[in-house]
């Protein structure tokens, strides 16, 4: 391990403790149920959560945040919180492991949450809605596939661009259905 | 094709040229009457729904803002996709069937082309700054949040509970000591227990949007430091310091973290 | 500017307006909660946690309050671990 004094606990929170009780916020747990996982009560885990992105905004080499990034990835697997997972539809709990394990599902989500936003939706909402998949898990799977897909765009830059594209492009007509169209639809060349 | 000793003449590609010009210009212009009618609706609409906004993190309008900048962007890319398929189409296909530049019909014609495709190109720069512009409009249509009046409204909401709670063990009366953001432990003067205070959701607020407000108190110094060219270091250090001792005085116990924060900014700016 | 091209973008307009502004957002609304107070006894012996006596356990029966160290924080300091 690192001798780095940024990366000492807070508190007796680890970055990996910290990284995985974001991630599990992220996917509907309260501070209180995060607080009571990590075995801490809640100004201990208040002043845990104010002070590790003290650390990350301090670090200019961005060693942190990317270990965060990891670790976040890895939240599934943290013992701390392995018996706290929070309720979804069987769907959803079907939806939520396949996003990890898809890349291809993963990836397409990830361009209808985008376009979601384009037409004016709460983008994570709809993902919970339609797919009941929580953003804190929707997160993790992004941490997780973000190296593959670097080495996908690196391999096949045009493959991987018309794939996106033939994405964005089912979204769009999609959402544009939802809103009657779009503004310049009627003009042409 | 064209025999020997024949003058090269075309007089279809050159109609084919005006007239993908003229349809060019035309399709701009309603794309940017476009964008013009949706801006001049949708900037009203974008203030009141700030306005009556509830939601601490705006996000009604947030959304309602993404909403016109995805169409914006859809415009844009309509424009880039006619741009590649129709001017640059043209050009491919001209530059194959037309004599080369070497030759005095050719240089006509290439000459043609390089007009051509400077005035749609032209134009298409202009249309460009156009939807920057109306992105920019959308964007500060609705202003900015009233941190000031927030964290004034909260000040006063603390003076006015601050003596208001009781031990949880021995009833005795427990003034807080100061306006935390975060839950703290605050111990009995009577009985020394530890109690557990808990700031409001507005208090908590005030944490979260303290360098927002630091910020706008010191955006003047921002200002005058981006736009002054050369760049100089000195005007961004003095921004960073006058924005970090707002940022103090609003949240005092923050000071020691954020002053690390300053000594990381200075770094960046190649300052320290 | 004809009738037909104005109702295109006031369209798009109010629809998406009522999309801004009925959809649920992720996470609910924000709950506006008033400050409170708070104390936590030890659930096994029932004493009340003095300052004296630290945060992390319970000075008369040892039982753990939490299983953490303590560090120097922005309230909460070394000195609060329970000797």
């Amino acid at each position: 391990m690192s001798e780095n004094p940024l990366l000492a606990p807070i508190h007796g929170i680890s970055l990996e403790d910290y990284s995985a009780a974001c991630a599990k916020m992220g996917s509907g747990l309260s501070e209180e149920q995060v607080a009571s996982a990590l075995g801490v009560e809640l100004p201990v885990w208040q002043e845990v959560n104010l002070l590790w992105p003290e650390r990350m905004k301090q670090d200019e080499t961005y060693h942190i945040i990317t270990l965060f990034g990891q670790y976040f990835g890895q939240a599934d697997q943290h013992p701390k919180f392995s018996n706290l997972q929070p309720t979804l539809s069987a769907e959803g709990a079907d939806n939520t492991a396949r996003i990890k394990t898809d890349k291809a599902f993963y990836a397409e989500l990830e361009v209808a949450r985008q376009v979601a936003y384009d037409y004016g939706q709460d983008g994570a909402q709809w993902i919970l809605d339609n797919y009941g998949i929580p953003l804190g898990d929707f997160q993790v799977a992004a941490s997780n596939w973000n190296e593959q897909i670097h080495r996908d765009i690196e391999a096949d830059f045009e493959g991987y661009n018309a794939q996106q594209a033939a994405y964005r492009a089912k979204y769009e007509k999609f959402f544009a259905a939802a809103q009657g169209g779009n503004v310049a639809d009627d003009i042409e060349f | 094709m064209f025999g020997f000793g024949r003058k090269y003449d075309n007089p279809a590609l050159i109609a084919e040229i005006n007239e993908t010009q003229q349809r060019w210009f035309a399709f701009l212009d309603k794309l940017e009457a476009r964008v013009g009618e949706m801006c001049a609706a949708a900037i009203p609409e974008l203030k009141t729904v700030f306005a009556q906004d509830k939601d601490p993190y705006k996000r009604a309008h947030g959304h309602l803002l993404s909403g016109l900048q995805g169409q914006l962007s859809l415009i844009r890319t309509k424009a880039n996709d006619a741009r590649e398929e129709k001017i640059n189409g043209l050009i491919y296909a001209a530059e194959g069937v037309i004599p080369p530049i070497t030759s005095a019909e050719g240089s006509k014609y290439h000459q043609l082309l390089h007009t051509f495709r400077m005035a749609c190109f032209n134009r298409h720069h202009i249309f460009e700054e156009k939807l920057h512009v109306a992105m920019e409009k959308l964007q500060a249509a609705a202003g900015e949040r009233d941190l000031e009046t927030a964290y004034r409204e909260q000040l006063e909401a603390f003076e006015a509970i601050k003596d208001k709670f009781n031990c949880q063990q021995c009833g005795g009366n427990i003034t807080i000591p100061k306006m935390f953001f975060i839950a703290t432990y605050v111990s009995c003067p009577f009985c020394q227990t530890q109690n557990t205070f808990l700031p409001s959701t507005g208090a908590q607020m005030v944490l979260h949007d303290a360098r927002a407000l630091a910020e706008q108190r010191t955006a003047h110094l921002r200002q005058l430091a981006e736009r002054t060219q050369p760049r100089n270091p000195d005007l961004h250090r003095q921004y960073y310091r006058a924005m970090i001792n707002e940022w103090n005085k609003i949240v005092p116990d923050m000071a020691g973290e954020n002053e690390k924060f300053y000594e990381r900014l200075l770094k960046d700016i190649g300052h320290y | 500017m004809s009738d037909e091209e104005k109702k295109r973008a006031q369209s798009y307009l109010e629809k998406l307006k009522q999309t801004a502004l009925q959809q649920q957002h992720y996470g609910g609304e924000i709950k506006q909660t008033p400050a409170s107070m708070d104390a936590r006894d030890c659930p096994n012996c029932g004493a009340g946690r003095a300052f004296r006596h630290g945060l992390t356990s319970c000075a008369y029966c040892g039982f753990v309050f939490m299983d953490t160290t303590l560090t120097d924080g922005i309230y909460i300091k070394k000195e609060n671990n329970s000797k």
